[in-house]
């Protein structure tokens, strides 16, 4: 089960810029033919923070085995982002995705463990442009 | 049509939004497009390895069409203010979603009217399968 210690721990971190190529393939994989979505000027969709991620963020294997959760278990169980203004199409940004929170909880099928891993992404000025929060939960066996 | 910011208030509906089925090729392209290789939603051995009937989509598949919703309910990206989603029912290759939306509430902040929804989707059967909430705001 995850220690409490860890909270506070750095688990990944990258820098990648945005492509048009990207942000319009995560688009069009929703099913979203917004304009707003493609070429050179776009800005990305609301949920288009979960790719960039995937694709920027390297490294914290290892200080997520430490969390010592039951992959067999495992599951997304929330996501929230806030946006402090919309991803940009050309834009680098940087992130830092932090262990935020451990907490467990009682399920009718036993012991639930909560992991949250904040990542928070900040521009080429240092100004932040989004926080994603994703709540693990994985059962007990 | 966006929300009117003149007019919004609390119990209002926003514009339902209906995808088209969900396919096997909707998963297959959603996988990589999001960077998420987990075969749990390609292939049905691994599915039920893990104790399910088969495979099933991502949960931010379903999260991405609410995002469509907030969109345009906003009126634009950038209405978009803060965006929650609890997983909480399994989405099935087949169905149909829907996802729907109603303001809780209405407060202005720095000049500019925000709006509190929340926001689900719902199958075929009108079983809801992803709930949140979220904030937007709204241009006057």
């Amino acid at each position: 089960m995850p220690s409490k210690d860890m909270i506070g721990r750095v688990l990944s971190t990258g820098s990648a810029t945005v492509t048009a190529e990207h942000v319009a393939a995560f688009a069009a994989a929703l099913g979203d033919d917004n304009p707003e979505y493609r070429g050179a000027e776009a800005v990305a969709p609301p949920t288009y923070p979960i790719a960039f991620m995937a694709q920027a963020m390297a490294g914290g294997l290892e200080t997520f085995l430490e969390l010592g959760l039951d992959f067999m278990t495992l599951v997304h169980g929330e996501q929230e982002f806030e946006y402090a203004r919309p991803i940009r199409v050309g834009e680098t940004l940087t992130l830092t995705g932090r262990i935020g929170d451990i907490y467990e909880k009682q399920g009718s099928s036993g012991t639930l463990d909560f992991v949250v891993i904040e990542t928070e992404a900040r521009d080429a000025a240092g100004a932040p442009v989004f926080t994603s929060r994703n709540v693990l939960i994985s059962r007990r066996t | 049509m966006p929300l009117d910011p003149r007019t919004v208030r609390p119990g209002e509906a926003l514009p339902p939004l209906t995808k088209p089925p969900i396919t096997r090729e909707t998963l297959k392209a959603y996988g990589p497009a999001a960077g998420d290789p987990n075969p749990m939603h390609l292939d049905d051995e691994v599915a039920r390895a893990a104790g399910y009937p088969g495979v099933f989509a991502h949960g931010m598949l379903s999260m991405g069409y609410l995002g469509e919703l907030l969109h345009r309910a906003a009126g634009g990206v950038a209405g978009i203010r803060r965006f929650r989603a609890r997983f909480v029912r399994l989405t099935w290759p087949g169905d149909v979603v829907t996802c729907r939306g109603t303001v809780t509430a209405v407060r202005d902040e720095d000049g500019q009217r925000l709006v509190d929804c929340e926001i689900w989707t719902e199958d075929q059967r009108g079983e809801r399968k992803v709930v949140g909430s979220a904030t937007l705001a709204l241009r006057t």
